[in-house]
């Protein structure tokens, strides 16, 4: 089986290079937005994919997260803090939050700490939606001022299109570099034999809670982005219906290889598309809860079928192709 | 309204809010204990059952074949979920269950969504509308509808996996599934039957109390997590279930009264973590570092 | 520390008592290790001894007694720690990563001796790249050891019992551990598979390790042991040189009930 190496391989080169030509040449903004979507969701994804396949770790609190991240951010620079210095404070806060709460709760067993990160997430948007006074209510933060660094100010699709897929494309990176490393290694030996691992000096609670913030970090990073792109919040966008689309590409795309929940964002994003296209007309409602019920029978319909996902499908593909041509060399 | 009947009027609206709880509790033991899934869709039957009746009510069936045809429709939803879905799943796990009835849960809140919009519907009491007052406080017979279907629920149960051979198996497929098979048991009949029990419970629960809390398509969401709250609480068992959802019901009418009624729903659940978090702390806290 | 303790006592068990549920798993069980030797623990089934090497490396703490280490009361340390004090130990059924190579399973041994964490690792930073040589270099090397060199990109899954439980000796010696303790580590082996792990065993204690045998296989245990302990349902009933244990009444009866 191929193992990919560490720094950055030539796969990945070429797929940022293909990213990085992407708006050039199609310069459409309906499409470029969408894409801009596949890379915040697909940055979402990632981490929680990580968390969930790689450490363990069935946190259903990944949008609480991404949340509180935009949420943080927004506030602070309506107040006039500059945006830098809001997404740095949004990440310190998020992480100390993960923390804290990491350390007790991720004790729990799998299902039971499911159920505890799910309320979570209720909280925290019944919470921002009552605070009206400091983030506005369910009505949403407004009125977010642009993204200005020093003399930069960054606006529009295209601009944040590159940031967006700056952060994707660093997470990707980030995540293909630890998995290969001594880190990865242990973390991959929690699964297989707890006893082994602790004997090797794993300390696996404290790795659970390093992932559980790193990742809850990129997720604040992922939205203070956002609010800066649509200038605009509002508590629905971080909640259920964000984590069943999470769990959908993640599904969708398949957890186990790195790749997957980009390929899961991308394809959900775009039938999404297709589905608001066509459907649109048809249908009275189209909210985000239509959405989770189209995504619903997808996720039942892969559990059922394709419990790899797509990306675990392709490489299933991969290997046959290997040992078919090995077949054929013996001969 | 003196304190007396204050506190008596938030106790009624708690002890009724906690009889639901209690018994969307027992739908998700049962199915967890015997079938070992947990079900997110029984926050979606308790939906379903109200939403159905007050369709069906809307096409001109009078109310209470309404409501009949209403639960038998989520008792067979139940079933054919159980069918099609969850036995169909090639590494079942937990987590696997977890998102499965999740999405089926989604799909099913969507589709009502779709058929019906999104605007919360009433349905009208069975019975009579008079209200009667205990010191100052208001009890209408759909209030007391409520109790003593939680009261009839628990004791039919409890005899039921008691003093019936069905039960008794049941019971005894729930502490060794490979045993319960190797001796003839068919594990899917059970899980069959499970599921619709839960789906039968959670649709007339979710008619019982439409009159009083009014149904929509988003109320089984809540309403399901508190019934796995308490579940959990409960210890998975009946009697404890019981005490938890009356527990928890009581505390949400006086937080609701006292305080505010937004944050009631943040009570259960900063509940149900702080619950999970000390059972755990209970276990391990003795090793030295 | 202890004045009185012999600095060429390496692992000293004091009074270590340890029951599950309704059972004495461990019974007063006392004895000493020195430096460089190698004991043997056997008894008839049940009797604790795998549950004694668990409570030393830390899987269940003792509900009383000392365990000094080097020195050091490690009783009831958790097991990442106690690893990292130098013990490394083998399994009754292997126990290796399934979804790791050989060579990986065996890398993951070095993680006491490494440092770097999720920052330098995710960012790949020199010093997390050169560590990671070091570990795969390291790791080779105790392969080698074991002699399964040429193995070290198969997956585990391709392996037969005896070279498994070769990777896990190469795993736990990654650890550059001070005292090996081995769980039944012939159990199950074909007799070439036995003597290339007797071999190892030589070999092993050449280098100066110190080295711990839970065993059943009594010509084994004969033929390598300096003192040999025995264990029966959670009590020692004998200890010493192995020819001294072999034709002790007390032994003989705890293995065939009462008639000889």
């Amino acid at each position: 089986m191929m193992r990919q190496k560490t720094g950055i391989p030539i796969r990945m080169i070429l797929f940022a290079l293909v990213i990085f030509l992407f708006p050039f040449l199609i310069p459409s903004p309906y499409i470029i937005g969408v894409m801009c979507f596949v890379a915040i969701y697909g940055a979402l994804s990632l981490g929680k994919a990580v968390l969930m396949e790689h450490a363990g770790v069935f946190s259903l609190a990944h949008p609480a997260w991404f949340g509180i991240g935009a949420y943080v951010t927004g506030m602070a620079t309506v107040r006039g803090i500059p945006p830098v210095l809001a997404i740095l404070i949004a990440a310190g806060f998020v992480a100390l939050l993960a923390y804290m709460m990491g350390a007790p709760l991720l004790r729990l067993k799998e299902y039971y700490l499911a159920n505890a990160t799910f309320c979570l997430l209720i909280i925290v948007e019944i919470v921002l939606g009552n605070m009206g006074s400091l983030t506005g209510g369910h009505q949403g933060l407004i009125g977010i001022p642009p993204f200005s660094v020093g003399p930069l100010t960054l606006k529009g699709d295209r601009h944040f299109y590159f940031l967006f897929w700056g952060l994707c494309l660093g997470t990707l990176w980030f995540f293909n570099n630890l998995l290969n490393s001594r880190v990865g290694r242990a973390l991959k030996t929690f699964n297989d034999s707890e006893a082994a691992s602790m004997s090797m000096g794993i300390n696996i609670p404290q790795y659970k809670l390093k992932i559980f913030v790193i990742t809850s970090v990129m997720a604040s990073l992922a939205g203070s982005l956002l609010c800066f792109w649509l200038r605009f919040i509002q508590p629905s966008m971080f909640s259920i219906p964000l984590m069943v689309e999470l769990i959908t590409i993640v599904i969708v795309g398949g957890g186990e290889v790195l790749y997957g929940p980009l390929l899961g964002s991308f394809v959900v994003m775009w039938v999404r598309e297709l589905i608001h296209a066509y459907l649109g007309k048809v249908l009275p409602v189209m909210t985000a809860e239509v959405d989770a019920l189209f995504f619903g029978v997808v996720i039942v319909l892969i559990l059922i079928f394709m419990p790899g996902g797509l990306a675990g499908w392709f490489e299933q593909l991969i290997r046959i192709g290997w040992r078919v041509r090995e077949r054929f060399a013996r001969l | 309204m003196t304190l007396l009947s204050q506190i008596i009027q938030y106790a009624i609206s708690g002890i009724t809010s906690g009889s639901i709880y209690a018994v969307i509790g027992i739908c998700w033991s049962v199915v967890y204990l015997i079938t070992k899934v947990l079900n997110f869709t029984t926050g979606e039957f308790v939906m379903l059952g109200g939403m159905l009746t007050w369709g069906f009510h809307g096409a001109g069936i009078g109310l209470f074949p309404a409501s009949l045809l209403a639960v038998a429709s989520t008792i067979g939803i139940a079933m054919v979920m159980e069918r099609i879905a969850i036995r169909s799943v090639r590494h079942p796990s937990p987590r696997t269950y977890m998102m499965l009835t999740i999405a089926l849960a989604s799909v099913l809140k969507g589709g009502v969504l779709l058929k019906w919009g999104s605007e919360t519907r009433k349905i009208d009491p069975i019975f009579s509308t008079t209200v009667l007052h205990l010191v100052g406080a208001a009890i209408t017979p759909q209030v007391i509808c409520v109790i003593v279907f939680l009261v009839i629920v628990t004791a039919g149960l409890s005899w039921f996996f008691h003093f019936t051979l069905f039960g008794k198996a049941l019971r005894a497929s729930a502490f060794n599934n490979t045993g319960a098979m190797l001796i003839g048991i068919d594990i899917n009949k059970f899980r069959l039957f499970c599921f619709g029990l839960a789906g039968g419970l959670g649709a007339i629960t979710g008619i019982i109390t439409a009159p009083i809390t009014f149904t929509g398509y988003e109320i089984g969401l809540l309403t399901g997590l508190k019934g796995l709250v308490v579940a959990i609480v409960g210890y998975w068992s009946i009697p404890g279930t019981v005490l938890a959802g009356l527990a928890l019901g009581l505390l949400e009418g006086f937080c609701a009264g006292f305080l505010s009624p937004e944050l009631k729903d943040v009570f259960a659940l900063l509940v149900m973590i702080l619950f999970l978090i000390l059972t755990t702390y209970r276990v391990s806290f003795w090793r030295k570092a | 520390m202890n004045d009185s303790q012999d600095s060429n006592v390496l692992l000293n068990a004091e009074d270590v008592n340890k029951h599950f549920g309704g059972i004495q798993a461990l019974n007063r069980v006392s004895f000493s290790l020195e430096r460089g030797s190698i004991t043997s623990l056997i008894g008839p089934n049940g009797a604790g001894k795998t549950t004694f090497i668990n409570v030393v490396t830390g899987i269940h703490p003792p509900d009383s007694g000392e365990i000094r280490f080097a020195g050091e009361d490690i009783a009831g340390m958790q097991a990442h720690i106690v690893a990292s004090k130098g013990i490394g130990r083998t399994f009754q059924l292997v126990e290796l990563f399934g979804s790791l190579t050989v060579l990986e399973n065996t890398m993951v041994g070095c993680h006491t001796r490494t440092r770097s964490g999720m920052l330098s690792c995710g960012f790949s930073l020199p010093k997390a790249r050169k560590e990671e040589r070091e570990i795969r270099d390291a790791a080779m090397e105790s392969l080698q050891v074991v002699g399964l060199g040429s193995r070290a990109h198969d997956p585990i899954s391709k392996l037969p019992l005896g070279e498994r439980k070769l990777v896990g000796v190469a795993r736990a010696l990654s650890m550059r551990p001070k005292l090996l303790m081995l769980d039944e580590p012939v159990g199950g082996l074909a007799a070439h598979e036995t003597k290339k792990l007797v071999d190892l065993i030589d070999t092993l204690r050449g280098r100066g390790l110190t080295l711990f045998i839970v065993e059943h296989n009594m010509p084994f245990v004969m033929s390598l042991s300096e003192k040999v302990i025995v264990l029966d349902e959670g009590t020692k009933i004998a200890e010493g040189l192995p020819e001294a244990v072999r034709t002790n009444e007390v032994v003989i009866k705890a293995y065939l009930g009462e008639e000889i």
